[in-house]
């Protein structure tokens, strides 16, 4: 159940309450946690920054659509095996012949069958009291992966292929699982049931504002408005990849390297519209829009 | 027993009205309690909620974990058991409201409107009108319920221990101070929470059940009796009023949110199930699924068999099946022509999502596809058609909708789009609901039929158009 004291954020991070409630729900309750939600919300920052704040040890498993539970948890490598064993035949041939050099094989002894299990993160998060074990974007993962994690993490042990290694760990000292995922897939149902949902719903000014400042203090107040006004009307005219949070990090990054007054020139000018903007249709439905009219723009921005 | 309105007490507003003749024997026992828990997966099921008997063991679990200690306890855990999907937000939470507060959220309703109409409101107005007084405006009233209602154990940072008071407070005392609380609350110096999370579920249950018989006049003060101003945990009112919220968002400004949100309310949460029609359809969307199998080495036995054979290798193949389906869905879910079909056209659109869960989009449009689809149901994201044609030419299409309109709305720009997508994607198919008996009398059916093959949105249909597609 992991380490299951209450925990909402760090200095450095601003964790949303719910979603501190649901991690804490999803540690007491020895579940993972299945975070969804727009890209640039903040759902990878969790997991890193409770391991780094309590300083517990982190195992990541980036998913991709090559994903499998092999890689996840451990496989055997066949091949180092294979070679070692030739090398055995080889040595005791050499050694026949009277020849002294020898090939090693790198401290691997093919009788033994552990030195050629390779273990994947969840091996090593399970082999590690009260880690963290994030799984990362497994919307990218092909169909079948979700529902055989599910069955690997059901149980509290694996048992490593070949050498039959078991590796086992109790309630108590399991480690705290998080699930990332973007939506571009839907999950299968069975293994969200098994899962704490929860859905981070894009920030809305306030809590914006906030996330700013941890990430850029000494930004004036002024040009923070001003950008965030631009922002959230961005994200309300139907663009087709909306500006998240990401993105406007980078572009205040951009724009607070200039004095207040050019900076919110800037801002109002979308300079630096790169960073907020990734594809050429958005571009060109914000220069026909917006830079065509820029007092019409601005009129509403601030309305809003 | 009609203040205990708020905290675990509000548990309880449900049975009182269902066994309102009982409660005034007092005969009410922990029969009901349990039945109250065992009517939650039927009661939130019927709000199209996929709750089984598993959620009611998490919920047990949870208890004897101690995470529950209020009723907003109850709303955040369940939530996060029950709802697995942005969308069933609205739904869950209409089912909470109705099933442990008695409150019932009509369609298109705001949360605000049905509070003030529900029994449940009115009683806890009553029950506190001496807290707030007469001057107090209608909307941080309702606010300050919904703190209630969604107090949660996070929100109290400052918890004592509740065992101690607990062994303190037997339910057998007798009742001796029962009128004389109300000038008390004034001055009562509230700075902590009582928690009884050391508390089994049964435990507590049992506990307010015997306060409840010995219960006598209306309490708003002391520790021992539910009420709205105690630090029992029956009422939490008391730690609301005296600031023992620290941080955090009001529970009340949360509740608004999800409720008058619109986007936890798409269109294609609304339909109910069990239709075998649509099961008989789905079955012949089968037909969609194709297989590809080729051969790949198998490492691992190569060299098992090998190093058997003395290190003679010789490779060792086996076979792949890869199972491949990629089907667009373009579904009309707007204007009133099409809303008598919406129902359909959602369950089966629902059931073919589960079972090809990662290989369906879903665009939506309204009336007819001019340069844009849209990516949800709300049609608040466009997507150029060009994205759509950009795309792997081996897709199924399959574009559902009445394709009736008015003949105007229906023009070049419109048709070029159809027969770009038709040139593009060499499966594609339209599924009308409209019968095809009727078809002939609608111009731009007619039209719409010359450019893509149309079938009607029937299982029958459905296995025609698959096995045209197939061709």
């Amino acid at each position: 159940m992991a380490h299951t004291n209450f925990w909402d954020g760090s200095n450095h991070y601003l964790c949303d309450r719910e979603l501190a409630q649901s991690f804490h729900i999803a540690r007491t309750l020895g579940m993972p946690l299945l975070i969804e939600g727009e890209p640039g919300t903040g759902k990878t920052e969790l997991p890193l920054q409770y391991a780094a704040d309590q300083n517990l040890e982190l195992f990541v498993y980036p998913t991709g659509s090559k994903s499998n539970v092999e890689q996840f948890v451990a496989r055997f490598d066949h091949v180092k095996y294979l070679r070692d064993s030739q090398i055995e035949i080889l040595n005791a041939q050499r050694t026949e012949k009277g020849l002294g050099t020898t090939l090693s094989t790198g401290g691997r002894d093919p009788e033994k069958l552990g030195d050629y299990v390779v273990k994947g993160p969840a091996a090593n998060a399970y082999s590690t009291p009260n880690a963290v074990l994030l799984i990362d974007e497994i919307d990218k993962a092909p169909r079948e992966f979700p529902n055989d994690l599910l069955y690997a993490l059901s149980h509290r042990r694996f048992v490593m292929p070949e050498s039959g290694e078991v590796i086992e760990i109790s309630e108590k000292e399991m480690p705290a699982i998080v699930i990332t995922s973007n939506r571009e897939q839907e999950l299968p149902t069975a293994f969200k049931g098994r899962c704490i949902y929860h859905y981070i719903n894009f920030p809305e000014a306030d809590i914006m504002r906030k996330i700013v400042s941890k990430h850029f203090p000494k930004v004036s107040n002024k040009i923070v408005d001003t950008a965030l006004d631009v922002f959230y009307h961005l994200r309300r005219i139907g663009l087709e990849r909306a500006p998240t949070t990401r993105e406007l990090l980078n572009w205040l990054k951009y724009v607070k390297q200039f004095s207040t007054k050019e900076a919110i020139e800037k801002i109002e000018r979308l300079e630096g519209m790169g960073t907020l903007i990734k594809t050429q249709t958005d571009l060109e439905k914000i220069q026909r829009t917006i830079l065509n009219d820029p007092d019409d723009f601005r009129n509403r921005s601030t309305s809003n | 027993m009609i203040q205990m309105i708020s905290g675990i007490g509000v548990l309880l507003i449900k049975e009182w009205r269902l066994n309102r003749s009982q409660l005034a024997n007092q005969q009410f026992t922990a029969l009901n309690y349990k039945q109250m828990f065992e009517t939650l997966p039927k009661h939130f099921r019927s709000f199209d909620l996929p709750v089984d008997v598993r959620a009611l063991l998490l919920l047990q679990k949870a208890m004897d974990r101690r995470l529950v200690k209020t009723l907003g306890d109850i709303y955040v855990l369940l939530r996060g058991i029950i709802v697995k999907d942005p969308k069933m937000m609205g739904p869950y939470t209409r089912a909470y409201y109705d099933y442990f507060l008695n409150i019932d959220i009509q369609n298109g309703e705001t949360l605000s409107d049905a509070i003030l109409r529900s029994e449940t409101f009115k009683q806890w107005k009553s029950d506190n009108l001496d807290r707030f007084g007469d001057d107090i405006e209608i909307d941080d009233l309702i606010n300050a319920f919904l703190d209630e209602v969604h107090l949660t154990t996070y929100d109290i940072n400052e918890v004592i221990n509740g065992r101690e008071i607990w062994d303190k407070d037997r339910g057998d005392l007798e009742d001796e101070d029962g009128e004389n609380s109300a000038d008390e609350i004034g001055q009562r110096n509230l700075d902590k929470m009582a928690d009884y999370s050391d508390l089994s579920l049964e435990e507590l249950l049992k506990r307010m059940e015997e306060v409840m018989k010995e219960q006598k006049g209306k309490h708003s003060g002391g520790s021992h009796w539910i009420g709205t101003g105690g630090i029992s945990p029956y009422g939490h009112g008391g730690a609301a009023k005296d600031g023992i919220r620290v941080g955090g968002t009001g529970g009340g400004k949360m509740a608004r949110k999800v409720m008058n949100d619109r986007r936890f309310f798409p269109v294609d949460r609304d339909a109910i199930l069990n239709d075998n029609n649509v099961d008989a359809a789905l079955a012949s969307l089968k037909g969609i699924v194709e297989e590809s199998a080729h051969n790949e080495l198998d490492i691992p036995v190569t060299i098992n068999q090998g190093l058997k054979r003395g290190g003679l290798f010789f490779p060792e193949m086996k076979n792949i099946t890869d199972q491949k389906l990629q089907v667009i869905l373009i579904v009309d879910n707007g204007g009133y022509s099409m809303s008598p079909y919406v129902r359909t056209v959602q369950t089966l659109f629902r059931k073919m999502k589960t079972r090809f869960a990662h290989d369906l989009e879903t665009y939506y449009f309204h009336n007819t596809v001019y340069d844009a689809v849209y990516a949800d149901a709300y049609r608040s994201k466009p997507i150029p058609v060009e994205r759509i044609l950009s795309k792997d030419p081996n897709y199924r299409v399959f574009f559902v909708g009445d394709a009736s309109m008015a003949a105007y709305e229906l023009n070049r720009t419109s048709m070029n789009t159809y027969r770009a997508m038709r040139d593009h994607f060499k499966k594609i198919a339209w599924l009308n609901p409209e019968p095809k008996k009727y078809w002939r009398h609608t111009f731009t059916i007619n039209v719409i039929k010359e450019i893509i093959d149309m079938f009607p949105l029937s299982p029958r249909g459905i296995e025609e158009a698959v096995r045209e597609m197939n061709r």
